[in-house]
Protein backbone atom coordinates (compact mmCIF):
# COMPACT_ATOMS: atom_id res chain seq x y z
CA UNK A 1 0.00 0.00 0.00
CA UNK A 2 1.12 3.60 -0.65
CA UNK A 3 2.12 5.43 2.40
CA UNK A 4 1.56 8.58 0.73
CA UNK A 5 -2.06 7.57 -0.19
CA UNK A 6 -2.59 5.90 3.28
CA UNK A 7 -1.67 9.39 4.99
CA UNK A 8 -3.80 11.31 2.58
CA UNK A 9 -6.83 8.82 3.27
CA UNK A 10 -5.63 9.57 7.32
CA UNK A 11 -6.12 13.06 6.15
CA UNK A 12 -9.33 13.05 4.54
CA UNK A 13 -10.59 10.70 7.78
CA UNK A 14 -10.15 13.98 9.95
CA UNK A 15 -11.80 16.72 7.00
CA UNK A 16 -7.93 17.89 6.64
CA UNK A 17 -7.28 17.32 3.09
CA UNK A 18 -7.47 20.04 0.45
CA UNK A 19 -10.54 19.78 -1.14
CA UNK A 20 -8.84 19.33 -4.73
CA UNK A 21 -7.33 16.18 -3.27
CA UNK A 22 -10.36 15.07 -1.48
CA UNK A 23 -12.01 14.87 -5.27
CA UNK A 24 -9.59 12.42 -6.63
CA UNK A 25 -9.26 10.34 -3.30
CA UNK A 26 -13.30 10.18 -2.88
CA UNK A 27 -13.29 8.93 -6.42
CA UNK A 28 -10.48 6.15 -5.41
CA UNK A 29 -12.07 5.54 -2.20
CA UNK A 30 -15.30 4.77 -4.00
CA UNK A 31 -13.87 1.99 -6.07
CA UNK A 32 -10.99 0.17 -4.04
CA UNK A 33 -12.20 -2.05 -1.53
CA UNK A 34 -8.71 -2.62 0.34
CA UNK A 35 -8.85 1.19 0.32
CA UNK A 36 -12.49 1.04 2.04
CA UNK A 37 -11.55 -1.48 4.15
CA UNK A 38 -9.30 0.54 5.78
CA UNK A 39 -11.19 3.70 6.29
CA UNK A 40 -13.89 1.46 7.97
CA UNK A 41 -11.23 0.78 10.47
CA UNK A 42 -9.99 3.87 11.24
CA UNK A 43 -13.81 4.56 12.24
CA UNK A 44 -13.47 1.74 14.84
CA UNK A 45 -10.15 3.27 16.15
CA UNK A 46 -12.35 6.50 16.52
CA UNK A 47 -15.34 5.01 17.67
CA UNK A 48 -12.72 2.48 20.67
CA UNK A 49 -11.06 5.49 21.76
CA UNK A 50 -14.06 7.65 22.45
CA UNK A 51 -15.38 4.43 24.26
CA UNK A 52 -18.51 3.72 21.98
CA UNK A 53 -20.02 1.28 24.37
CA UNK A 54 -23.07 -0.98 23.01
CA UNK A 55 -21.88 -0.80 19.50
CA UNK A 56 -21.23 -3.40 17.72
CA UNK A 57 -17.50 -3.07 16.42
CA UNK A 58 -17.95 -5.67 13.26
CA UNK A 59 -21.44 -4.68 13.14
CA UNK A 60 -22.61 -5.33 9.60
CA UNK A 61 -24.38 -2.55 9.29
CA UNK A 62 -22.85 -0.88 6.39
CA UNK A 63 -22.96 -4.40 4.41
CA UNK A 64 -27.06 -4.42 5.15
CA UNK A 65 -27.33 -1.03 3.97
CA UNK A 66 -25.13 -2.07 0.96
CA UNK A 67 -27.91 -4.69 0.45
CA UNK A 68 -30.96 -2.15 0.50
CA UNK A 69 -29.27 0.12 -1.74
CA UNK A 70 -28.06 -2.00 -4.87
CA UNK A 71 -31.87 -2.36 -5.13
CA UNK A 72 -32.23 1.09 -5.48
CA UNK A 73 -31.74 3.25 -8.57
CA UNK A 74 -28.53 5.17 -8.69
CA UNK A 75 -29.06 8.58 -8.01
CA UNK A 76 -29.17 11.02 -11.17
CA UNK A 77 -26.69 12.91 -12.37
CA UNK A 78 -28.83 16.28 -12.79
CA UNK A 79 -30.16 16.23 -9.36
CA UNK A 80 -26.28 17.03 -8.07
CA UNK A 81 -27.20 20.52 -6.96
CA UNK A 82 -24.41 22.66 -7.54
CA UNK A 83 -22.95 25.18 -5.62
CA UNK A 84 -25.74 27.86 -4.38
CA UNK A 85 -23.59 30.89 -6.01
CA UNK A 86 -23.51 28.63 -9.45
CA UNK A 87 -27.33 27.78 -8.88
CA UNK A 88 -28.34 31.68 -8.82
CA UNK A 89 -26.20 32.55 -11.57
CA UNK A 90 -27.08 29.91 -13.55
CA UNK A 91 -31.12 29.32 -13.22
CA UNK A 92 -32.47 32.10 -14.83
CA UNK A 93 -29.79 31.95 -18.05
CA UNK A 94 -32.29 30.11 -20.41
CA UNK A 95 -34.92 32.14 -19.27
CA UNK A 96 -33.31 35.43 -19.43
CA UNK A 97 -32.43 34.53 -23.34
CA UNK A 98 -35.72 32.77 -24.45
CA UNK A 99 -37.58 36.23 -23.01
CA UNK A 100 -34.89 38.24 -24.69
CA UNK A 101 -35.33 36.39 -27.94
CA UNK A 102 -39.22 35.97 -27.72
CA UNK A 103 -39.45 40.12 -26.90
CA UNK A 104 -37.22 41.12 -30.19
CA UNK A 105 -39.25 38.82 -31.86
CA UNK A 106 -42.20 40.71 -30.90
CA UNK A 107 -41.29 44.03 -31.36
CA UNK A 108 -40.36 43.63 -34.55
CA UNK A 109 -43.36 41.80 -35.58
CA UNK A 110 -45.53 44.02 -34.64
CA UNK A 111 -43.17 47.20 -36.06
CA UNK A 112 -43.01 45.75 -39.06
CA UNK A 113 -46.93 45.22 -38.83
CA UNK A 114 -47.45 48.82 -38.12
CA UNK A 115 -45.23 50.36 -40.47
CA UNK A 116 -46.18 48.16 -43.53
CA UNK A 117 -47.86 49.93 -46.18
CA UNK A 118 -50.35 46.99 -46.83
CA UNK A 119 -51.77 46.86 -43.02
CA UNK A 120 -52.38 50.32 -43.36
CA UNK A 121 -54.74 49.83 -46.72
CA UNK A 122 -56.35 46.86 -44.82
CA UNK A 123 -57.21 49.36 -41.80
CA UNK A 124 -58.24 51.94 -44.69
CA UNK A 125 -60.49 49.83 -45.96
CA UNK A 126 -62.18 48.97 -42.84
CA UNK A 127 -62.65 52.50 -41.70
CA UNK A 128 -63.24 53.70 -45.08
CA UNK A 129 -65.06 56.78 -46.15
CA UNK A 130 -67.88 56.45 -48.88
CA UNK A 131 -66.00 57.91 -51.34
CA UNK A 132 -63.24 54.94 -51.30
CA UNK A 133 -66.09 52.57 -50.98
CA UNK A 134 -67.08 51.35 -54.40
CA UNK A 135 -70.80 51.54 -55.12
CA UNK A 136 -72.45 48.11 -54.31
CA UNK A 137 -73.54 45.86 -57.47
CA UNK A 138 -77.32 46.76 -58.48
CA UNK A 139 -78.19 43.49 -57.63
CA UNK A 140 -77.18 43.24 -54.24
CA UNK A 141 -78.95 45.33 -52.85
CA UNK A 142 -82.29 43.73 -54.24
CA UNK A 143 -81.20 40.48 -52.49
CA UNK A 144 -80.41 42.54 -49.57
CA UNK A 145 -76.86 42.14 -49.16
CA UNK A 146 -74.32 45.31 -49.03
CA UNK A 147 -70.68 44.76 -50.80
CA UNK A 148 -67.61 46.84 -49.25
CA UNK A 149 -65.00 46.63 -51.31
CA UNK A 150 -61.66 47.83 -50.17
CA UNK A 151 -59.36 50.04 -52.32
CA UNK A 152 -56.97 47.86 -54.64
CA UNK A 153 -53.37 47.59 -52.67
CA UNK A 154 -50.73 49.96 -54.62
CA UNK A 155 -49.00 47.26 -57.07
CA UNK A 156 -45.40 46.49 -55.42
CA UNK A 157 -45.91 47.09 -52.05
CA UNK A 158 -45.64 44.08 -49.67
CA UNK A 159 -44.77 42.94 -46.46
CA UNK A 160 -41.00 42.26 -46.28
CA UNK A 161 -41.90 38.74 -45.35
CA UNK A 162 -38.37 37.20 -46.29
CA UNK A 163 -36.59 40.01 -44.13
CA UNK A 164 -38.92 39.27 -41.00
CA UNK A 165 -38.61 35.78 -41.79
CA UNK A 166 -35.03 35.97 -41.51
CA UNK A 167 -34.83 38.38 -38.54
CA UNK A 168 -37.45 35.88 -36.72
CA UNK A 169 -35.14 32.74 -37.31
CA UNK A 170 -31.76 34.25 -36.61
CA UNK A 171 -33.16 34.83 -33.16
CA UNK A 172 -34.82 32.32 -32.42
CA UNK A 173 -31.88 30.13 -32.13
CA UNK A 174 -31.82 31.35 -28.50
CA UNK A 175 -35.03 30.28 -28.01
CA UNK A 176 -36.17 26.85 -26.52
CA UNK A 177 -37.59 24.66 -29.06
CA UNK A 178 -41.39 24.60 -28.46
CA UNK A 179 -41.16 28.78 -28.30
CA UNK A 180 -39.55 28.94 -31.57
CA UNK A 181 -41.99 26.59 -32.54
CA UNK A 182 -44.83 28.62 -31.72
CA UNK A 183 -43.61 31.76 -32.53
CA UNK A 184 -42.77 30.73 -36.12
CA UNK A 185 -45.96 28.87 -36.72
CA UNK A 186 -47.73 32.25 -35.38
CA UNK A 187 -45.60 33.78 -37.88
CA UNK A 188 -46.47 31.91 -40.80
CA UNK A 189 -49.98 31.68 -39.80
CA UNK A 190 -50.63 35.45 -39.40
CA UNK A 191 -48.80 36.35 -42.44
CA UNK A 192 -51.16 37.38 -45.29
CA UNK A 193 -50.97 35.09 -48.39
CA UNK A 194 -49.00 36.68 -51.16
CA UNK A 195 -50.74 38.00 -54.24
CA UNK A 196 -51.37 35.60 -56.57
CA UNK A 197 -52.54 32.65 -54.30
CA UNK A 198 -55.79 30.54 -53.96
CA UNK A 199 -56.44 31.17 -50.32
CA UNK A 200 -59.38 33.42 -49.83
CA UNK A 201 -58.68 36.57 -48.23
CA UNK A 202 -61.39 37.12 -45.77
CA UNK A 203 -60.54 40.91 -45.45
CA UNK A 204 -61.53 41.66 -48.94
CA UNK A 205 -65.33 41.90 -48.87
CA UNK A 206 -67.25 42.65 -45.73
CA UNK A 207 -70.85 41.81 -45.81
CA UNK A 208 -73.34 43.75 -44.78
CA UNK A 209 -76.79 41.92 -43.38
CA UNK B 1 -8.66 23.91 4.38
CA UNK B 2 -12.54 23.96 3.75
CA UNK B 3 -13.86 21.88 6.83
CA UNK B 4 -15.97 18.70 5.90
CA UNK B 5 -15.13 18.83 2.11
CA UNK B 6 -14.23 15.25 2.54
CA UNK B 7 -17.91 14.42 3.32
CA UNK B 8 -19.00 16.80 0.73
CA UNK B 9 -16.43 15.76 -2.07
CA UNK B 10 -18.14 11.79 -1.02
CA UNK B 11 -21.55 13.43 -1.00
CA UNK B 12 -20.81 15.11 -4.70
CA UNK B 13 -20.20 11.64 -5.86
CA UNK B 14 -23.17 9.76 -4.67
CA UNK B 15 -25.58 12.56 -5.97
CA UNK B 16 -24.10 11.59 -9.31
CA UNK B 17 -24.75 7.86 -9.14
CA UNK B 18 -22.02 6.45 -7.21
CA UNK B 19 -23.15 4.24 -4.34
CA UNK B 20 -19.33 3.44 -3.49
CA UNK B 21 -19.33 6.85 -2.11
CA UNK B 22 -22.14 6.17 0.06
CA UNK B 23 -20.98 3.35 1.73
CA UNK B 24 -17.58 5.04 2.84
CA UNK B 25 -19.42 7.35 4.41
CA UNK B 26 -21.70 4.44 6.06
CA UNK B 27 -18.32 2.96 7.42
CA UNK B 28 -17.22 6.02 8.84
CA UNK B 29 -20.40 7.22 10.27
CA UNK B 30 -22.11 3.77 11.12
CA UNK B 31 -20.75 3.87 14.68
CA UNK B 32 -21.07 7.23 15.94
CA UNK B 33 -24.91 7.04 14.42
CA UNK B 34 -25.84 3.62 16.62
CA UNK B 35 -24.39 5.13 19.59
CA UNK B 36 -26.32 8.44 18.62
CA UNK B 37 -29.30 6.17 18.44
CA UNK B 38 -28.82 4.73 21.54
CA UNK B 39 -30.06 7.47 23.88
CA UNK B 40 -33.53 6.64 22.35
CA UNK B 41 -33.08 2.78 22.65
CA UNK B 42 -31.92 0.74 24.78
CA UNK B 43 -31.32 -2.48 22.31
CA UNK B 44 -28.08 -2.30 20.11
CA UNK B 45 -29.72 -4.40 17.50
CA UNK B 46 -32.69 -2.11 17.48
CA UNK B 47 -30.45 0.50 17.49
CA UNK B 48 -28.95 -0.38 14.47
CA UNK B 49 -32.08 -0.89 12.43
CA UNK B 50 -32.99 2.31 13.06
CA UNK B 51 -29.91 3.39 11.61
CA UNK B 52 -29.91 1.33 9.40
CA UNK B 53 -33.05 3.10 8.02
CA UNK B 54 -31.61 6.51 8.45
CA UNK B 55 -28.87 5.94 6.36
CA UNK B 56 -31.54 4.50 3.49
CA UNK B 57 -33.38 8.02 4.36
CA UNK B 58 -30.28 9.55 4.06
CA UNK B 59 -29.72 8.29 0.48
CA UNK B 60 -33.00 9.12 -0.93
CA UNK B 61 -32.99 12.38 0.04
CA UNK B 62 -29.39 12.85 -0.91
CA UNK B 63 -30.36 15.09 -4.07
CA UNK B 64 -31.97 17.93 -1.91
CA UNK B 65 -28.65 17.97 0.58
CA UNK B 66 -27.58 21.08 -0.63
CA UNK B 67 -23.97 21.23 1.81
CA UNK B 68 -25.60 24.43 3.85
CA UNK B 69 -24.41 22.37 6.55
CA UNK B 70 -22.37 19.80 7.24
CA UNK B 71 -23.31 16.06 6.32
CA UNK B 72 -23.12 14.70 9.75
CA UNK B 73 -25.29 17.48 11.25
CA UNK B 74 -27.58 16.73 8.33
CA UNK B 75 -27.23 12.84 8.96
CA UNK B 76 -27.46 13.53 12.78
CA UNK B 77 -31.00 14.96 12.20
CA UNK B 78 -32.32 12.52 10.27
CA UNK B 79 -31.36 9.77 12.57
CA UNK B 80 -33.04 11.60 15.63
CA UNK B 81 -36.12 11.85 13.70
CA UNK B 82 -36.09 8.25 12.70
CA UNK B 83 -35.32 7.51 16.49
CA UNK B 84 -37.88 9.74 17.83
CA UNK B 85 -40.92 8.10 15.21
CA UNK B 86 -39.46 4.89 15.97
CA UNK B 87 -40.17 5.22 19.53
CA UNK B 88 -43.84 6.77 19.15
CA UNK B 89 -44.71 3.84 16.67
CA UNK B 90 -43.50 1.37 18.89
CA UNK B 91 -44.96 2.79 22.22
CA UNK B 92 -48.48 3.28 19.59
CA UNK B 93 -47.80 -0.65 18.85
CA UNK B 94 -47.52 -2.24 22.39
CA UNK B 95 -49.84 -5.26 21.79
CA UNK B 96 -48.89 -6.24 18.53
CA UNK B 97 -45.10 -6.37 20.26
CA UNK B 98 -46.48 -8.39 23.29
CA UNK B 99 -48.14 -10.63 21.01
CA UNK B 100 -45.14 -11.96 19.31
CA UNK B 101 -43.19 -11.99 21.86
CA UNK B 102 -45.48 -14.14 23.64
CA UNK B 103 -46.35 -16.42 20.47
CA UNK B 104 -43.49 -18.74 21.67
CA UNK B 105 -42.25 -18.56 17.95
CA UNK B 106 -39.44 -20.51 17.99
CA UNK B 107 -38.00 -18.82 14.72
CA UNK B 108 -39.19 -15.01 15.51
CA UNK B 109 -36.66 -15.69 19.43
CA UNK B 110 -33.64 -16.82 17.03
CA UNK B 111 -34.45 -14.34 14.47
CA UNK B 112 -34.37 -11.71 17.29
CA UNK B 113 -30.86 -13.35 18.54
CA UNK B 114 -29.04 -13.41 15.68
CA UNK B 115 -29.64 -9.60 15.57
CA UNK B 116 -28.89 -8.80 18.47
CA UNK B 117 -24.80 -7.72 19.19
CA UNK B 118 -25.00 -9.37 22.22
CA UNK B 119 -24.55 -13.30 20.74
CA UNK B 120 -21.51 -14.58 21.75
CA UNK B 121 -19.44 -13.85 18.37
CA UNK B 122 -20.73 -10.58 18.40
CA UNK B 123 -19.68 -9.63 22.02
CA UNK B 124 -15.78 -11.77 21.57
CA UNK B 125 -15.05 -9.93 18.18
CA UNK B 126 -16.04 -6.54 19.61
CA UNK B 127 -14.27 -7.25 22.94
CA UNK B 128 -11.74 -8.07 20.98
CA UNK B 129 -11.44 -5.08 18.79
CA UNK B 130 -11.34 -3.08 21.55
CA UNK B 131 -8.95 -4.84 23.63
CA UNK B 132 -6.67 -5.07 20.69
CA UNK B 133 -7.32 -1.09 19.69
CA UNK B 134 -6.74 -0.28 23.33
CA UNK B 135 -3.27 -2.62 23.58
CA UNK B 136 -2.17 -1.05 20.27
CA UNK B 137 -2.77 2.64 21.73
CA UNK B 138 -1.13 2.05 24.93
CA UNK B 139 2.16 0.82 22.83
CA UNK B 140 2.02 3.80 21.10
CA UNK B 141 4.93 6.20 21.70
CA UNK B 142 3.96 9.29 23.56
CA UNK B 143 3.58 11.88 20.73
CA UNK B 144 1.87 9.55 18.69
CA UNK B 145 -0.30 8.55 21.64
CA UNK B 146 -1.35 12.15 22.42
CA UNK B 147 -2.48 13.03 18.78
CA UNK B 148 -4.69 10.69 18.08
CA UNK B 149 -6.77 10.88 21.12
CA UNK B 150 -6.49 14.32 20.70
CA UNK B 151 -8.25 14.16 17.47
CA UNK B 152 -10.27 11.19 18.17
CA UNK B 153 -11.70 12.01 21.56
CA UNK B 154 -11.45 15.96 21.80
CA UNK B 155 -12.30 16.26 18.05
CA UNK B 156 -9.12 19.26 18.07
CA UNK B 157 -8.48 20.31 14.33
CA UNK B 158 -4.76 19.88 13.25
CA UNK B 159 -4.16 23.74 13.85
CA UNK B 160 -5.45 23.25 17.34
CA UNK B 161 -3.81 20.04 17.89
CA UNK B 162 0.02 21.47 16.41
CA UNK B 163 -0.90 24.21 18.49
CA UNK B 164 -1.34 22.15 22.04
CA UNK B 165 1.58 20.23 20.71
CA UNK B 166 3.83 23.07 19.52
CA UNK B 167 4.85 21.48 16.44
CA UNK B 168 3.50 22.62 12.61
CA UNK B 169 0.55 20.89 11.37
CA UNK B 170 2.77 18.86 8.92
CA UNK B 171 3.70 16.75 11.59
CA UNK B 172 0.60 16.51 13.69
CA UNK B 173 -1.03 14.88 10.11
CA UNK B 174 1.87 12.37 10.07
CA UNK B 175 1.95 11.36 13.91
CA UNK B 176 -1.78 10.87 13.65
CA UNK B 177 -1.09 8.38 10.49
CA UNK B 178 1.42 6.60 12.11
CA UNK B 179 -0.41 6.04 15.39
CA UNK B 180 -3.31 5.17 12.60
CA UNK B 181 -1.67 2.59 10.84
CA UNK B 182 0.29 1.05 13.83
CA UNK B 183 -3.13 0.32 15.22
CA UNK B 184 -4.24 -1.01 12.37
CA UNK B 185 -1.54 -3.36 11.92
CA UNK B 186 -3.27 -5.44 14.83
CA UNK B 187 -6.59 -4.45 14.07
CA UNK B 188 -6.39 -6.56 10.76
CA UNK B 189 -4.96 -9.54 12.77
CA UNK B 190 -7.85 -9.76 15.03
CA UNK B 191 -10.17 -9.46 12.05
CA UNK B 192 -8.44 -12.18 9.78
CA UNK B 193 -8.25 -13.98 12.74
CA UNK B 194 -11.48 -13.05 14.51
CA UNK B 195 -13.55 -13.63 11.66
CA UNK B 196 -12.61 -16.95 11.72
CA UNK B 197 -12.81 -17.56 15.36
CA UNK B 198 -16.35 -16.18 15.01
CA UNK B 199 -17.85 -18.67 12.61
CA UNK B 200 -16.60 -21.61 14.75
CA UNK B 201 -18.54 -20.59 17.19
CA UNK B 202 -21.90 -19.84 14.84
Amino acid sequence: MNEELDSQLSAMFDDELAPAECELLARRLSRDEPLKARWGRYAIIGAVIRAERGVRLNAPLAGRVNAVLLAEPALAAHAAPRDRTSMRLRWWQPLAGSAVAAGVAAVSILWLRTHSPAADAQLAARVASPAAVSPAPAGAAAQGDSYIVPLPKPAGVMVPSTELANYVVAHSMFSPPVARRNLLSAFMTSEPAPAGTDEPQSDVKTIAQ
Amino acid sequence: MSADASDLSLVRRVQRGDKGAFDALVLKYQHKLVKLVMRYVRNPAEAEDIAQEAFIKAYRALPQFRGDSAFYTWLYRIAINTAKNAVVSRDRSPVEYDLDRNNNDESYDMQGRMKDSETPEGLVLTDEIRSTVNAAIDALPEDLRTAIVLRELEGLSYEEIAAAMDCPVGTVRSRIFRAREAIDRRLREVFEGGLGRAEELG
